[in-house]
């Protein structure tokens, strides 16, 4: 096991030399560069000469390859760098923006399997009743709402015509997290309780489950200690597939609560063409797919000893 | 089990509404922190300018465009500064002189401190002037400062060349005078003059301010003042219903109805910001003058304004804004005018032949390819309603709404004309505009357009010093770009606040710069 996993973390090498160097020269084709962006901003002209100091300042008038290895450099030796736009700390940015970004995830993936878990599980136990097509209508629903269409009904509903929530996030705190976390999660839950409904049922068709029903054992004991533990392999990849992407930050809820998280640092950074962040971004995301999927494969061994990671023996 | 489900539910439901009455209970206490708090005066001001993407990561009027946010949410001042009609008049200098063309003596007001405690003299200032030249490659070239003496407070300054409008420069945010010597702190604080003295900021998040008590100009009236910057239009608009700002600056267009009654108030004011085209010269369509003339012909500007943009903007003759005295219409554009468009292509050549809606010449198409981009609202609009109009006359024109837009701008064969949106009169001095965009030295004369006697007229607006003959230059030389249709100016920008019913003293100024003064009260 120890071995898989350090075989699997030392794929992060290839894996951030190879993505960083793609999103260094995907940003360059993209055209434009970050002092540029800042004229169309603001609309004020800068001289040609202003504008070439500043490149020269920033290291912009240097070849493709000679920057992304400076960066390479820089980032080897721990130095992020300093944003192109605010001249702020890259690694203290960042590291500042995680906190919100991390609470975001928790809070959202709890709410997520608070609802759709058990609506899941019970839409299978009726299927094709009254309940299960009444989930499922509202699985279908919430599934085909954008995110942003939800932030804005919750915020007209619980902050406008019933003044509980604030619509401008206050900072980390329970009272600002309860309309983002409610628009990811109604968002998630939709799709989480088809597949979740979906696996159970799944289970429900087995032969153990007809077996443990002729042995005389309660159907709520089956459901809950043969069925759900079957399905558990089914929820985690989902959760870590969520988890990946809510790490990454959901630009669009951050940006309409003003929620301050990594998802609306990386997208003004690739707005403004802030090289030095887009980068450190594209580390983070490596890194956090590589560790969630690495978490999945090692939980998945342990709830299920079935299972065997690459390179185990049977 | 279905007892331990139902209690299960039971919690959650407990929890959902202990939060609930929480949020409302602190809620319920906050709705009164727009006012009067404990008998403090506090404000909330939204903004969606206030940010790194727009050069203002924090208010150090040394960094970038920050002196934007420096000067507008009352913590710095400039020497001189602009009245409503946009001309100058001193501001924490009491007068100034011009000795000769290269020196400039500027007395300073007395009884005047930073928010630091320094009392400012015209040492304080010369530090601050010589810090920025030495940081802000912009105003270094502005300013083209060669040496600066202080003495008591009396200032002199000598430039390295003639700089006219070097009072102008002064009062650009970037001009905004702070102690130097208090420094700057992490956040990107400095203590300026203003009635309002920053304490903290988070950049792209918030700043809170508190009132200056030693504010030279009149007492500020309220106590406590926080900017929040609000990316988002949708938010800013609920921000504004709920109750949480104060104020508003930069609201979309479509949420003004939302406003529109008694229990707000708008302020508004045309801008130097301009919606305009600029041909290419190098182009074998754009560079047959009748055809540039069919464009400036063939734009709907009124019908811009009032449809696409819902009366939110200022048809434009010319560069300037109707605020500033060689602006608005003391120069003409062509009128749009389609049936006379079509004449003007029709005696020059440009004729339907095969019958399919776009006209030829020499076997040329008349196709228009049309460079914007899609960060302004109203570009994309712009290019629809130019699509629609011009097409009516027989042109066919190809959008190309693109960031990339800088790049493609640089190659002439890729367009032919490039349509952006530029304030032109930061510093309300004529100068700038035509400096950057139309001369054969400016940085942005993709286009390459060229004439002889704009360049003139240039050299002589170079070495003019009275502002009426820097006026009157600026016309002849809008008259001169206009005449050749180089540029078709489409509309100007029109900037709105809206705050609450209760607000007072929160005035649009057309230099976009003042917004948080002492006058600023809420009721």
């Amino acid at each position: 096991m120890k071995r898989y996993i350090f075989k699997r973390l030392l794929l992060l090498i290839p894996i951030v030399l190879g993505i960083t160097f793609l999103s260094f020269a995907m940003m360059r084709i993209a055209g434009s560069d970050a002092i540029l962006q800042q004229v169309d901003a603001t609309g004020i002209a800068l001289s040609q000469e202003v504008i070439d100091a500043r490149r020269e300042e920033l290291g912009l008038n240097q070849p493709f390859l000679i920057q992304y290895v400076r960066w390479l450099g820089g980032f080897l030796t721990g130095d992020l760098g300093v944003s192109y736009i605010s001249g702020n700390d890259v690694f203290s940015t960042f590291v500042s923006k995680l906190p919100a970004t991390l609470f975001l995830t928790g809070s959202s993936m709890l709410l997520t399997v608070i609802i759709s878990l058990p609506l899941g599980i019970l839409a299978a136990v009726r299927q094709n009743k009254f309940t299960d097509y009444l989930i499922r209508t509202s699985s279908f629903i919430g599934s085909s709402l954008p995110n942003f269409f939800v932030a804005l009904l919750l915020m007209y509903f619980l902050s406008i015509r019933l003044p509980v929530f604030p619509v401008i996030s206050e900072g980390i705190n329970l009272k600002s997290i309860v309309l983002p976390t409610l628009t990811l999660g109604i968002a998630m839950s939709a799709r989480y309780l088809r597949q979740i409904r979906a696996a159970v049922l799944e289970e429900l068709g087995k032969e153990y489950v007809a077996g443990e029903k002729a042995r005389g054992i309660e159907f709520s004991a089956t459901l809950w200690k043969s069925v759900l533990r079957s399905c558990l392999v089914t929820i985690l990849t989902l959760m870590a597939l969520s988890i990946g992407s809510l790490l990454g930050g959901t630009a669009i809820v951050e940006s309409i609560f003003m929620w301050d998280g990594v998802g609306k640092l990386a997208v003004d950074a690739i707005n403004m063409r802030d090289y030095p962040v887009i980068q450190a971004y594209v580390v983070w995301m490596a890194m956090i797919y590589v560790i969630v999927n690495l978490a999945t494969d090692v939980i998945y061994r342990l709830i299920d000893p079935r299972i065997r990671l690459e390179g185990e023996r049977r | 089990m279905k007892k331990k489900i139902m209690s299960g539910l039971l919690i959650l439901v407990l929890l959902i509404v202990g939060i609930t009455g929480c949020g409302s209970q602190q809620r319920s206490d906050e709705t009164g922190s727009s006012g009067d708090e404990e008998g403090q005066k506090t404000f909330v001001f939204g903004d969606t300018t206030f940010n790194a993407e727009n050069g203002e990561p924090d208010i150090n009027p040394h960094n970038d465009n920050s002196g934007w946010a420096c000067i507008r949410y009352g913590v710095g001042e400039t020497l001189f500064r602009f009245n409503d009609e946009m001309e100058m008049e001193p501001w924490l200098a009491e007068s100034c002189e011009n000795v000769d063309e290269y020196t400039w003596k500027i007395v300073l007001r007395e009884g005047i401190s930073f928010t630091s405690g320094r009392v400012m003299d015209a040492e304080a200032v010369k530090e601050c002037l010589e810090d920025l030249v030495k940081n802000h490659p912009r105003a270094a070239e502005n300013l083209s400062i060669a040496e600066i003496t202080a003495e008591d407070m009396t200032l002199t300054i000598r430039t390295s060349i003639p700089v006219p409008a070097l009072i102008n420069y002064l009062a650009d945010p970037y001009g905004c005078i702070y102690d130097v010597q208090a420094g700057v702190t992490e956040e990107g604080i400095v203590q300026g003059t203003g009635p309002y003295r920053a304490v903290s900021l988070t950049t792209d998040s918030e700043m809170e301010l508190v009132k200056n008590e030693n504010y030279w100009n009149g007492e500020p009236k309220i106590d406590k003042i926080t900017v929040r910057t609000i990316s988002d239009g949708d938010t800013l608009t609920m921000a504004l219903q709920s109750g949480e700002i104060d104020a508003a600056y930069g609201m979309p267009y479509a949420s003004y109805p939302l406003f529109e009654n008694d229990n707000y108030t708008f302020t508004s004011c045309e801008t130097s910001r301009v919606f305009f085209g600029a041909m290419n010269f190098e182009s074998p369509v754009t560079s047959d003058p009748a055809v540039r003339k069919a464009i400036a012909m063939g734009i709907d500007k009124e019908g811009f304004v009032e449809t696409l943009l819902g009366g939110n903007g200022y048809p434009a003759a010319g560069v300037y804004p109707d605020n500033v005295s060689f602006g608005g219409d003391v120069v003409s554009a062509e009128s749009y005018d389609p049936e006379g468009a079509k004449q003007v292509l029709e005696e020059a050549g440009w004729v339907d032949t095969d019958g399919d809606g776009i006209r030829e010449k020499d076997g040329t198409s008349l196709v228009l390819r049309w460079l914007t981009y899609p960060s302004r609202q109203e570009q994309p609009l712009l290019a629809e309603s130019a699509q629609a109009t011009l097409g009516e006359i027989g042109f066919q024109v190809e959008i190309n709404n693109t960031a990339d837009h800088n790049r493609i701008r640089t190659d002439s064969d890729a367009w032919d004309i490039y349509v952006s949106a530029m304030v032109t009169a930061p510093t309300g001095d004529p100068e700038y505009f035509f400096k950057y965009h139309c001369l054969d030295s400016s940085s942005n004369n993709d286009g390459h357009y060229h004439s002889d006697r704009l360049e003139e007229l240039a050299q002589e607006m170079a070495k003019t010093f009275d502002a009426d003959k820097r006026a009157e230059l600026a016309i002849q030389m809008q008259k001169v770009i206009l005449d050749d249709n180089a540029y078709v100016f489409c509309s100007h920008l029109r900037m709105s606040m809206i705050s609450k019913a209760n607000v007072t003293g929160l005035t649009a100024h057309p230099c976009d710069y003042y917004e948080i003064t002492v006058d600023l009260d809420i009721e």
